[in-house]
């Protein structure tokens, strides 16, 4: 096992690099360079020079780019010109949102998917299991950011249940019971309409890991020595169909970014990815590119977690 | 002179393992392997599964890369698959042991059969048809088969129409990679039989690499038993089935099935003999690490791997 | 010998090949579902690149400010948008790019997926161990925002060039289906026979290997193809798609992000929804009833 983890990691490394130097050179191609918006339009080329001299703008590339990712590594990504301030405390405002988000949808696909899936694969082609089936159908087809739509026109708009936009109420004192609550409140129905779309797959896999399972014959084993039903479920066929998915956290990341680009749009929600997406609106490029460097460092680290504990849980899969 | 001639050929398979996939070691699938086949003539390589011998097959057609040693064709060294010119791979052509898996299910016959003739011959599609034709009625088979696809035949047509590929740019050696184990019993013979029609006709060499001795006994001139990647025993015909000296080929031609009912008991006895004598001299004639040891002549035509003693 | 061969030629017809297509095709035809989807589709598709013909597109985004936000009614079936615009005819030509793009994007993420898979699972070895990692990297990039960044970064593009970015971040999951499949067909012997019979590497890829696994590439490929119409929808819905004068499905469903819009005006995203969903559910349909025509097990008959 140890053998296996070393080996991804090593190849976690290059991909983190690589994925710097992409960013990097997109950030290249990206109108405007660190002077843009901080100095006054007016001053002269001359001097816009000197600075840029200062700066190390005019240095070759390899240079800029061990500048620029000494600054990332220690948590420095320059300056927004929109909002005038370091990108890092922009990008501390927003964590938070997007954070919780993100967990909170997580939880649910897990609370949604586990039971789906174990009803769904034990009882397999009875009424219950079509119903199951039928809606990861559904789910599969739909996009995330039509079925949100329906869901804040319906449960927001038409029913008033949800908050429809913001993550919390105004007016209410951050650490109060009442500010906790709203925070919740506006979470729920985004996480609930991302959770809903994004778990199919892990119902899907769950049924057929189970209904597999149950035909392998080390099950049929387990029944012809007298092993009671909800022994051989418990003892065999759950503990082989359902840990993996305990793994899959890690894979939904990259998910989980695109997801809340489209959430955090449509519910109005201060998060990272509506960040994203104003900032390419209103070019503020030093932004865009730390929060793709984040995200995909992210999805790179979720990926490595998610199959560090899959080849725990999963020996099969360390063969190779 | 030999149509083939191979001179310590080794093929060793590395073993991949450690942190940064390193090779640990080698499996050495073919081990120091030596012989030549006259033109004309049926070679036999005999033994076990895994014991090299399909290895050594394609190793001289160049389907696994050479570690080491020599593969001299018709006087020209062809051990590197930079020299397998284009003309020599067209004189030494490949019989597969599985007709299903080795005839493209979505190609017609037609377009199986022409598939070499495609490769080093300019034919007009009329020329082409006619050749394919002329294939299809050496090997036996209707003139409509161009148009059928493999899944429409049985095992042993469907290994004629392999057989058809591989004569179709008139080779000078063919290897057949247990080419009759995977049909029945009773097509076995067929094939065979059909196999020695067409090397008298066009003067084939065959390499012949099989596990079953009879069907060696019936198609073979000179024959070499291997065991784990090394000869354990050479000879003519005669030599291995007549006068087997190495404790390995004995057991292998006790274990052929007598046809004759009324001597079973007989065999059985004398199996069990063999099988005793085996199991005692099993440390004698194989080194610690259970390999056979170097080949010894005993006649013109016949060498073992006995023990060295003293 | 002429007339033979005229009468073995005649028979040409009459045995059919095994091949994965025509299994496809009865096994599609065989689940109503799938039957129906695939009429729905070829209706829908007729229908719009028909129309679009006779519409006129510049007349259709022009701005009207004596008719914004109206309701539908006889002189426009389904309302208009803000800008005055006729939501019926936007729907229309929306419907159209949204193929399009789904269309070419399908094909070029297919085309690049193919030989890259291919080429990656026969060859093996190092060549696949290294196109793997590069394969690896590409999957877990965060692709809608890489595709953003590349749209805002690109001064004038088209519905062509739209689809190529769209291609650079999603030629993987074909590439991968595929590879493991060639990995698993070139050891069959069929392809070493191929090259002891002298035929090249490429020819033996494109000629040998390669018909062998058709289904699994139209499978794959009509699932993706709901998948790329699902995602240019969702571009444009975010305003990274096609700019406002070539509207797509998504462009549509983009003004429901203004409150008042999805409060009260469900005419001017709602059919888009509801076509997005119908396009994206037949789709559908139609891949997985093909999937299930290629799984032996699962055939219905």
């Amino acid at each position: 096992m140890w053998k296996f983890i070393v080996r991804r990691l090593l190849v976690t490394f290059p991909q983190i690099v690589l994925l710097s130097i992409l960013v990097f050179v997109m950030a290249q191609f990206m109108p405007g360079d660190a002077l843009t918006g901080q100095v006054d339009p007016n001053v002269s080329p001359e001097i816009k020079q000197q600075i840029r001299e200062r700066l190390g703008l005019n240095n070759p590339w390899y240079v800029q780019y061990t500048d620029w990712i000494g600054g990332a590594v220690t948590g420095d990504f320059g300056q927004s010109f929109r909002f005038k301030m370091p990108v890092t405390d922009l990008i501390e405002q927003r964590i938070y949102n997007t954070f919780w988000l993100s967990l909170v949808t997580l939880i649910f696909m897990y609370i949604i998917a586990v039971p789906l899936g174990i009803i769904s694969g034990r009882y397999n082609d009875t009424w219950l299991d079509q119903t199951i089936t039928g809606y990861t159908y559904l789910g599969f087809a739909t996009p995330l950011f039509i079925f949100a739509l329906v869901m804040l026109w319906i449960f927001g708009y038409q029913f008033g249940w949800f908050p429809t936009s913001g993550s919390v109420a105004p007016g209410l004192s951050p650490g109060s019971w009442d500010y906790v609550w709203s925070k919740f409140q506006h979470l729920l129905l985004p996480a609930l309409s991302m959770a809903l779309i994004g778990t199919v797959s892990t119902v899907q896999y769950l049924r057929s890991e189970i209904v597999d399972t149950k035909q392998r014959d080390f099950i049929i084993t387990a029944r012809a020595k007298g092993a009671s039903e909800s022994r051989v479920y418990n003892r065999h066929i759950l503990r082989n169909s359902v840990l993996p998915i305990a793994a899959f956290f890690g894979w939904e990341i990259t998910g989980l970014i695109s997801g809340t680009i489209f959430i955090e749009r449509i519910f109005g929600y201060p998060g990272m990815g509506a960040l994203f997406l104003e900032s390419v609106l209103m070019r503020d490029y030093s932004v865009v590119t730390a929060l793709v460097l984040l995200f995909g460092v992210a999805a790179i680290l979720g990926a490595l977690l998610s199959d560090i504990i899959l080849s725990i849980v999963d020996p099969r899969i360390r063969i190779k | 002179m030999a149509l083939l001639e191979v001179r310590d050929l080794k093929v060793h398979f590395p073993i991949k393992g450690g942190i940064l996939n390193r090779t640990v070691g080698h499996i050495k699938a073919v081990d120091g392997v030596n012989f030549s086949i006259e033109q004309g003539k049926t070679y036999g390589l005999v033994g076990e599964s895994g014991s090299g011998k399909s290895t050594t097959g394609k190793a001289i057609i160049g389907l696994e890369q050479i570690t080491e040693g020599q593969v001299i064709f018709n006087g020209e060294d062809i051990t590197s698959i930079k020299n397998k010119t284009k003309d020599i791979r067209k004189d030494i052509q490949m019989i597969f042991q599985d007709p299903y898996s080795s005839l493209n299910p979505r190609k017609r016959v037609l377009d199986i059969i022409a598939e070499p003739l495609r490769n080093y011959e300019k034919l007009t599609k009329n020329e082409e048809k006619q050749r394919v034709y002329e294939l299809l009625e050496l090997v036996g088979l209707t003139p409509e088969s161009i148009w059928k696809f493999p899944h429409q035949f049985s095992g042993g047509q469907r290994q004629r129409i392999g057989v058809a590929r591989a004569i179709a740019l008139k080779p000078k050696l063919i290897i057949a990679d247990e080419p009759v184990s995977a049909l029945d019993v009773s097509v076995q013979a067929q094939v065979l039989n059909f196999m020695q029609d067409i090397q008298k006709e066009l003067g084939l060499t065959y390499l012949f690499i099989s596990h079953d001795l009879g069907v060696v006994k019936h198609m073979c001139d000179e024959i070499a038993i291997m065991y784990r990647g090394r000869y354990v025993e050479q000879g003519t015909k005669d030599d291995i089935f007549e006068n087997p000296q190495h404790i390995y080929t004995k057991r292998l031609i006790a274990a052929i099935p007598d046809v004759n009912p009324r001597n079973r008991d007989k065999h059985y006895v004398f199996r069990q003999e063999v099988k005793k004598e085996y199991e005692q001299a099993y440390d004698e004639y194989f080194d610690a690490e259970g390999l056979a040891f170097g080949l010894k002549d005993i006649s013109d035509t016949h060498r073992v791997a006995l023990p060295e003693r003293g | 010998m002429e007339a033979k061969d005229m009468n073995v030629d005649s028979q040409v017809l009459k045995s059919e090949s095994p091949s994965g297509l025509r299994i496809l095709w009865r096994e599609l035809v065989k689940d109503k579902l799938a039957l129906f989807s695939l009429i729905f589709l070829i209706l829908i598709t007729a229908f719009v690149f028909g129309i679009s013909w006779i519409l006129n597109q510049d007349e259709i985004v022009r701005v009207d400010l004596f008719a914004i936000n109206e309701p539908p009614s006889d002189e426009f079936i389904l309302g208009t948008d803000y800008g005055g615009r006729d939501v019926f005819g936007q729907l229309i030509i929306g419907t159209r790019n949204s193929l399009t793009i789904g269309f070419l994007v399908t094909l070029f993420s297919g085309i690049i997926g193919i030989v890259f898979g291919v080429v990656s699972g026969y060859f093996g070895g190092h060549i696949d161990n290294i196109m793997m990692r590069i394969l690896d990297f590409f999957f877990i990039l965060p692709f809608i925002m890489l595709v953003i960044v590349f749209v805002s970064l690109v001064p004038s593009y088209n519905t062509f060039t739209f689809s190529l970015i769209m291609t650079l971040f999603s030629w993987m999951g074909i590439a991968r289906l595929i590879r493991s499949k060639a990995l698993q067909e070139k050891e069959l012997d069929y392809a070493k026979a191929s090259k002891t019979l002298g035929s090249s590497d490429i020819s033996i890829i494109f000629k040998q290997v390669l018909p062998n696994i058709t289904s699994l590439i139209i499978v794959t490929m009509t699932l993706n193809l709901a998948a790329n119409i699902g995602l240019e929808s969702g571009l444009s819905f975010l305003g990274f798609g096609l700019p406002e004068n070539t509207p797509s499905l998504g462009t549509l469903l983009s003004y429901a992000t203004n409150p008042q819009t999805l409060e009260h005006r469900w005419w001017i995203w709602m059919p888009a929804a509801l076509l997005i969903l119908l396009l994206m559910l037949a789709v559908r349909n139609v891949g997985e009833a093909l999937r299930r025509a290629t799984d032996a097990r699962q055939r219905r008959g």
